[in-house]
C-alpha cells in the first residue's frame, strides 16, 4: 500500500463535504431543455464535460500547479476563465471547503499558504487547485492525482444526474464504467495541451452553465 | 482584420469563394517561409510566476517571430477640443485605416480597418495595436469579414494589444471571421482597461467556407481575450475568454460544443456600470432572438465589471442583430448615442 492511498480514497470520496451534490455544473440546464433525460443523453454530456471542462480548465490547473506554476497566478486565471459565475462560485465554494477539510485532517505547508492567500484576498480558492495542493503534498503523483481527481468529478456529477432525472442506480453504475475511458483519455490530453489552451471550453456547455442562472425551477445552485 | 480577395487570389484547390466582395488590390504572398511562430505563452507580465512548460515558451509579442509582420497598424486617439482625434497613427504592409469620420455628435471618432492585399495566408503576422487616451472614445470597425485562407503546415495570426485610459470608451465592432477550408488561425487579443474605462466588443465566427458548402472544414481556431485592469496592485486579470475550434479534432457541432447550430457570436462589455441589472436586461432582450444565448458577470475588479454574451445561432446576420441590439441599448444608455449603423455594404 502506498503512503497516500488512504488520504486519496477519503479526498475524492463522494461523501466528502464538499457540497458537491448541490452543482450540476451546467447539466441541469439539458434537463429543462429535455435534451438530457437518461442514461445515453447524459453519457453524451458528461462525456463533453469530462473533454472539455474538466481537460482544458481544471485538468490543466492540476498539471500547472504540479508543474510549479505560481499558485496566485493559477488561482487568478481561473478567476477569470470561469466566465459562467455559477460555475466560478461552485469551484470556489466547493475549493473553500476542500482547503478547510485539508487543513483540519491533511495540514501542510503548502496548503496553509494557499489557505493565508485566500483569507487574505489574493486568491479565491478554487477546487482543482485546493485538491492539486493537499494531493501534491501527500506525495500524489500527477497521474494519479489527476485521474482521482477527475473520477471524483465524474462520480459527484453521476450520482446528482441519478436523483435529478432520474436514473436508477446500475444505471448509474454503468455510466461510471463508460467514464473511465473519458477520464483516461482526458489524462492523456491534459499532457499535451499548453499555457494557451488553458481556460478554452466550448460555447456550448458555457451558455448553458450561463442560462442556468434564469432557469426557474432548479434543484441544483450551478 | 479586415481582409477582402476575388476568386482570382484563391489558390487553385480553394475554388471560387462566395461572392467576392470588391477587390482591393493583389494579394501578398507571404514573402520568405518563415518559421512555425512560437508564441503560445503568456507574456512575462501575465505570465504565472515559475511558468516553465516547454510548449509554452515565455516570449512576449516581441520575441515571438523572426519574421517582420504581413500587416501593422497603431493607432493612438485623444481628446482635442471635445474631439476624438488620432494623435498618432502608423501603419505599414497589409493593414490600414480609412480616413476617420464621426457617425454622430458626440465626438466619438470611427476609423475603419483594411486590409488591402486581401485574405490572411499561412504565417502572416498581423499587429494592431490600439490606444484610446483619457477621455476619448474610438469606434473601431472593418471594411469587410476577415477571411482566412489555407495555411498549410502554418497558421495565420493577429495579435492586437489596446489600452483604455481614464474615461475612455472603445468599441470594437470587427466583421465576421470566416476561416476557409485548411486554415488555421490565431488571434490574441489584450486588453488593458482603467477602472473608469468602457469596452464594447462584439464578434462574429462562422463555420467557415469550403467548395463543397461543408461546415468546419478549417483546421483550427483560437481566439482568445484576455482583459486586465490597472488597480493599485498593478494589472490584474479580470476576464479571459478562450475559444479553441478544432474541428479534425473530433465533432465540434454536438451537444456540449456548437449545439447543433453552426454560428457563434460573443460580446464582452467591461464598464464600472455593468451590474446584475444589466444582465437581467440584456438576458431578456436575448431571448426575441433565433438564438441560444447566455451571458455572466465576471467578477468586480477595481470596481469595475464585465459581463460576457455568447449566442449560438444559424446565420450570421441573426446575431448581428442581436448583438446590435445589445450594444444599441448600452450605446444609448451610457453614451447617449444612436445605434450603430454603419452602411458598410
Amino acid at each position: 500500500m502506498t503512503s497516500y492511498q488512504l488520504a486519496l480514497q477519503q479526498l475524492t470520496d463522494s461523501a466528502l463535504p464538499t457540497g458537491a451534490f448541490a452543482h450540476s455544473l451546467g447539466f441541469e440546464t439539458y434537463i429543462d431543455r429535455g435534451l438530457v433525460r437518461d442514461e445515453a443523453s447524459f453519457g453524451n454530456w458528461l462525456s463533453a464535460f469530462v473533454g472539455q471542462q474538466l481537460t482544458y480548465s481544471d485538468g490543466l490547473a492540476i498539471r500547472f500547479l504540479y508543474e510549479g506554476f505560481d499558485l496566485a497566478g493559477l488561482d487568478a486565471h481561473l478567476s477569470a476563465q470561469l466566465l459562467p459565475r455559477q460555475v466560478r462560485e461552485a469551484s470556489t465554494k466547493m475549493g473553500g471547503r476542500l482547503i478547510e477539510i485539508g487543513t483540519e485532517v491533511f495540514p501542510s505547508a503548502a496548503l496553509e499558504a494557499y489557505r493565508t492567500l485566500v483569507t487574505t484576498g489574493r486568491a479565491a480558492g478554487h477546487q482543482p487547485l485546493a485538491f492539486a495542493v493537499v494531493a501534491r503534498s501527500l506525495g500524489v503523483p500527477f497521474e494519479g492525482a489527476l485521474a482521482a481527481y477527475l473520477f471524483a468529478a465524474v462520480t459527484s456529477l453521476t450520482q446528482n444526474a441519478v436523483r435529478a432525472i432520474p436514473l436508477g442506480q446500475n444505471s448509474g453504475q454503468r455510466l461510471l464504467r463508460k467514464a473511465h475511458d473519458d477520464v483516461a483519455a482526458a489524462v492523456e490530453h491534459v499532457q499535451h495541451l499548453s499555457w494557451d489552451d488553458f481556460g478554452a471550453v466550448s460555447p456550448g456547455l458555457e451558455i448553458s452553465q450561463m442560462r442556468h442562472e434564469w432557469q426557474r425551477a432548479r434543484m441544483f445552485m450551478s | 482584420m479586415s481582409t477582402t480577395a476575388t476568386a482570382a487570389e484563391l489558390s487553385p484547390a480553394d475554388g471560387s469563394p462566395p461572392a467576392a466582395p470588391p477587390d482591393f488590390g493583389p494579394c501578398p504572398s507571404p514573402a520568405a517561409p518563415n518559421p512555425r511562430k512560437l508564441w503560445s505563452g503568456p507574456s512575462q507580465q501575465w505570465a504565472p510566476r515559475g511558468a516553465r512548460h516547454a510548449a509554452a515558451p515565455k516570449s512576449g509579442f516581441a520575441a515571438s517571430s523572426s519574421n517582420s509582420p504581413m500587416g501593422e497598424l497603431s493607432l493612438r486617439v485623444a481628446l482635442r477640443a471635445g474631439r476624438s482625434v488620432a494623435v498618432q497613427q502608423f501603419h505599414q504592409g497589409a493593414l490600414r485605416v480609412l480616413r476617420p469620420h464621426y457617425l454622430d455628435g458626440s465626438g466619438q471618432v470611427c476609423y475603419v480597418v483594411v486590409n488591402p492585399g486581401g485574405a490572411y495566408l499561412g504565417a502572416d503576422l498581423y499587429v494592431v495595436d490600439v490606444e484610446v487616451e483619457a477621455g476619448a472614445s474610438l469606434l473601431l470597425t472593418t471594411q469587410s469579414a476577415t477571411k482566412i485562407y489555407r495555411t498549410p503546415g502554418s497558421f495565420a495570426e493577429q495579435r492586437m494589444t489596446i489600452r483604455l485610459g481614464e474615461g475612455a470608451e472603445l468599441e470594437l465592432a470587427p466583421d465576421q471571421l470566416i476561416a476557409y477550408r485548411e486554415a488555421s488561425y490565431r488571434q490574441n487579443t489584450r486588453i488593458t482597461v482603467h477602472p473608469t474605462s468602457s469596452l464594447i466588443m462584439a464578434e462574429v465566427i462562422t463555420p467557415g467556407w469550403s467548395p463543397d458548402a461543408a461546415s468546419f472544414r478549417y483546421r483550427e481556431l483560437r481566439l482568445r481575450n484576455e482583459i486586465q485592469v490597472e488597480s493599485d496592485d498593478g494589472a490584474v486579470l479580470l476576464a479571459l475568454d478562450n475559444l479553441l475550434i478544432r474541428p479534425p479534432l473530433g465533432d465540434v457541432t454536438g451537444m456540449g460544443f456548437m449545439e447543433g447550430y453552426s454560428h457563434l457570436g460573443s460580446l464582452i462589455v467591461v464598464d464600472p456600470r455593468v451590474d446584475q441589472a444589466l444582465a437581467d436586461e440584456l438576458h431578456r432582450l436575448t431571448t426575441g432572438y433565433e438564438a441560444y444565448s447566455g451571458l455572466s458577470l465576471t467578477r468586480t475588479l477595481a470596481g469595475t465589471t464585465g459581463l460576457v454574451l455568447r449566442s449560438l445561432s444559424n446565420g450570421t446576420e441573426e446575431l448581428n442583430r442581436l448583438l446590435a441590439a445589445c450594444t444599441g441599448l448600452l450605446r444609448e444608455r451610457w453614451y447617449g448615442r444612436a445605434p450603430l449603423n454603419l452602411r458598410k455594404y
